[in-house]
């Protein structure tokens, strides 16, 4: 290429990965956004009206599944940040000639399909099944208690499958931090805690918030373990779009929910940038 | 220094990141797009010029208006050419298996006689499913993959509203003409049976596991029995729940009002809000109560039947006695099929005894075709005279199961044929019961 072309090259390497976002992201969200303005029915058609009417009506019809959606995903995040971090933790500085290994296990799940290791739960959490069958047989739990059906089956299913997303960013953050740093904090008198909460803590900060916007946000939409493990009384909001689509066919209040779904997500994003992220974003 | 060093690859790392989960979570919303995108169907013409700027994408030019034009040019061409191959979408467990090579005997029979492949498969687990996964190649004109699909009774009545289906040449189906058994021709879903012919039928009612109710149950109200809370499975497919609810109430579905539809919905609506039900299923239910998980459900009768034969010998199957439904499960040719001289050689196999006797034999449903009792009590008495007679129980109480009695008749009704406003109104309504 000749040298006063140069400039060119990083476009040229955007082009390809440019290309497929605006067919396949920017295209079907236009297509989207036009569908949610529409009314109609499958056999009468859909039609352009500009009803921008649709998105109060599903935010007041759906609001409490979109609460309750939140809570879970905020429930989900914490949950993973709390065990994923010791994991992290303990593979990135005590893992040694493991650390691939150890690595390697944390990934394992992701070798049997999503459907499966939820169905795999199902059974395991049966009400005569494995674990509650043998904890009633020696009396811990009593003959009608149910696991399957409740918002803790769903969060512990959502935590159980979205744990990697939190254990792999935390790993890279944490495994860069050179330990003579905190070497020399406790040669500067600051004891084990106080060197993990001033030099460890703050330096695996990015990894926090890769992790949990990795969680949170698919968790947020996430209708696969709720449908699987949950009840009526905790339906999320992606249950909610994927019966409007396809047992409805009430194509513009999927699409709007859609659209309001990812707008509270970009706005709860935004607000956690602000108050964890916002140093890492905008330093140097 | 050093700090510094790390920070450059930490920032990209963390943009990367957010990159990443934003793409993440814009696919999870573009991969619900291809439906609609494909029914953006402009209905009056006269609409479509302004309709047509809103659609930049390329399909929306071959979308075309799905309603009032139902006539295809099947009653033209009499004798479709043959091809060789065709392809059925039935529901699970609905076909004979060699259970040593996993092969299906009737079709292999099928392909001896007319050197047709079938690629069978078992694609249909719920109505409502495998129509978002149909219809958008059904709106837009093209084949969908499948020449013989099997759905439902109120599936058929919704896809010949919108202009789905192909109307049948009867002269090509000589083997329905001569042996459809009389109960299942002319249904209420498709009179004249212009687009669908039956591929097996049963019961909807309650299945239930008494060591767990501890009593016998009879009626529907026995599923909204606060003694039963968190116990209970409800169908996820709107019609055969409301319809049950409909008729515990005293309505026979087929007359029900929007005012009857949420009268069912509130009395459903209530027991589900005290924690009634432990799920809302499809197929799916047949294990929770296989397992125990669930005490009493919604049921289909010729899963129970093949529950108490291989999975689970206690459970039972009752009519509720406030009324129970009929379910048809049905043949019918979508618009554009590929094979379609080689879908008609299919169907038409299905209605000769020499099909339909093994076929009953093994699934145990109701067949459509007659003949099928009288031939399987025949094979019964073979199996005895032959000294096998577990293998004849078996067969006496398959041709028992294969037709059902003028008693269990009697307090059968139909469904409501209903239009797109009322089944969406009525959707809606049953959503509120099952999503909260």
């Amino acid at each position: 290429m000749p040298r006063r072309l140069r400039w060119l090259t990083p476009y040229l390497f955007l082009l390809p990965g440019g290309l497929w976002l605006a067919l396949f992201f920017v295209v079907p969200m236009l297509v989207m956004a036009s569908v949610s303005l529409q009314e109609g029915s499958l056999g009468r058609g859909f039609t352009m009206t500009w009803n921008f009417g649709v998105y109060p009506e599903v935010i007041s019809t759906y609001s409490p599944q979109f609460v309750r959606s939140i809570i879970y995903a905020f429930t989900v995040t914490l949950a993973t940040l709390l065990l994923g971090y010791p994991i992290a933790y303990t593979i990135a500085f005590r893992g040694g000639r493991f650390k691939n290994i150890l690595l390697l296990l944390v990934i394992a799940p992701f070798f049997t399909a999503f459907i499966i290791r939820t169905l795999s739960w199902k059974l395991i959490l049966a009400d005569n099944g494995f674990l509650l069958g043998t904890l009633k047989d020696i009396g811990l739990l009593s003959p009608g208690e149910h696991v399957l059906a409740t918002p803790l089956a769903v969060v512990s299913g959502l935590t159980y499958n979205f744990l990697p997303f939190m254990v792999l960013p935390l790993y890279v953050s944490l495994e860069k931090i050179d330990p003579h740093l905190v070497e020399a904090a406790t040669d500067l008198y600051a004891n084990r805690l106080h060197a993990f909460l001033r030099v460890t803590l703050p330096l695996s900060m990015p990894g926090v918030f890769a992790g949990s916007l990795l969680v949170f946000i698919p968790a947020v939409g996430d209708f696969i373990n709720a449908a699987i493990l949950g009840s009526r009384d905790t339906t999320m909001i992606g249950n909610v779009i994927q019966r409007l689509f396809l047992a409805t066919n009430a194509y513009p209040e999927a699409s709007a929910l859609g659209f309001v779904l990812m707008a509270a997500v970009l706005v709860l994003v935004a607000i956690y940038a602000k108050v964890v992220g916002a140093k890492e974003l905008t330093a140097g | 220094m050093r700090t510094r060093d790390h920070q450059s690859p930490r920032q990209a790392q963390v943009l990367a990141a957010v990159v990443l989960t934003i793409v993440l979570a814009g696919c999870g919303i573009a991969a619900q797009s291809p439906s609609p995108v494909a029914t953006n169907t402009p209905a009056p013409p006269s609409a479509q010029p302004s309709a047509s700027t809103a659609q930049p994408s390329a399909t929306a030019a071959q979308t075309s208006a799905p309603t009032d034009e139902p006539t295809q040019p099947a009653s033209v061409t009499p004798t479709p050419p043959i091809t060789g191959h065709v392809t059925f979408g039935n529901w699970p467990l609905y076909i004979d298996i060699d259970e040593d090579t996993g092969k299906y005997p009737t079709l292999k029979a099928f392909t001896e006689q007319t050197s047709i492949q079938v690629d069978y498969q078992e694609a249909i687990n719920d109505n409502t499913e495998f129509f978002g996964k149909i219809q958008p190649d059904l709106a837009a004109g093209r084949p969908t993959g499948y020449d013989v699909i099997a759905p439902s009774d109120w599936m058929v009545a919704k896809l010949i509203r919108l202009g789905y289906l192909q109307p049948l040449n009867k002269s090509l189906l000589p083997n329905f003409t001569a042996n459809a058994a009389d109960l299942f021709t002319n249904p209420w879903y498709d009179p004249g049976n212009v687009y669908s012919i039956p591929w097996q039928a049963g019961l909807v009612g309650i299945g239930y596991n008494p060591t767990l109710t501890g009593r016998e149950i009879t009626s529907f109200a026995d599923l909204l029995d606060p003694a039963f809370a968190g116990d209970v499975g409800m169908f996820s497919e709107m019609i055969d729940t409301m319809s049950l609810a409909l008729l515990a109430n005293g309505v026979h579905p087929a007359d029900a009002t929007l005012e009857d539809a949420q009268a069912a919905q509130q009395m459903l609506l209530a027991a589900a809000q005290r924690g009634q039900f432990q799920g809302f299923y499809g197929n799916d239910y047949y294990d929770q109560l296989a397992a125990g998980n669930l005490a009493l459900t919604i049921a289909w009768s010729g899963d129970i039947s093949q529950m108490q034969l291989w999975d689970n010998p206690d459970v039972k199957f009752v009519v509720p006695s406030e009324g129970g439904l009929m379910f048809v499960d049905n043949m019918v040719i979508p618009n554009n099929v590929e094979h379609l001289g080689d879908a008609y050689a299919l169907m038409n196999y299905w209605y000769s005894l020499d099909a339909a006797v093994p076929l009953t034999e093994y699934i145990g449903y109701y067949s459509p075709v007659a003949g099928v009792q009288e031939r399987v009590i025949a094979d019964s008495e073979a199996a005895r005279a032959d000294g096998d007679t577990e293998w004849a129980d078996q067969l006496l109480q398959i041709a028992h199961d294969s037709v059902p009695t003028q008693e269990q008749l009697q307090n059968i009704f139909p469904y409501k044929q209903m239009t797109e406003d009322e089944e969406r109104a009525w959707n809606d309504l049953f959503d509120v019961v099952v999503n909260g």
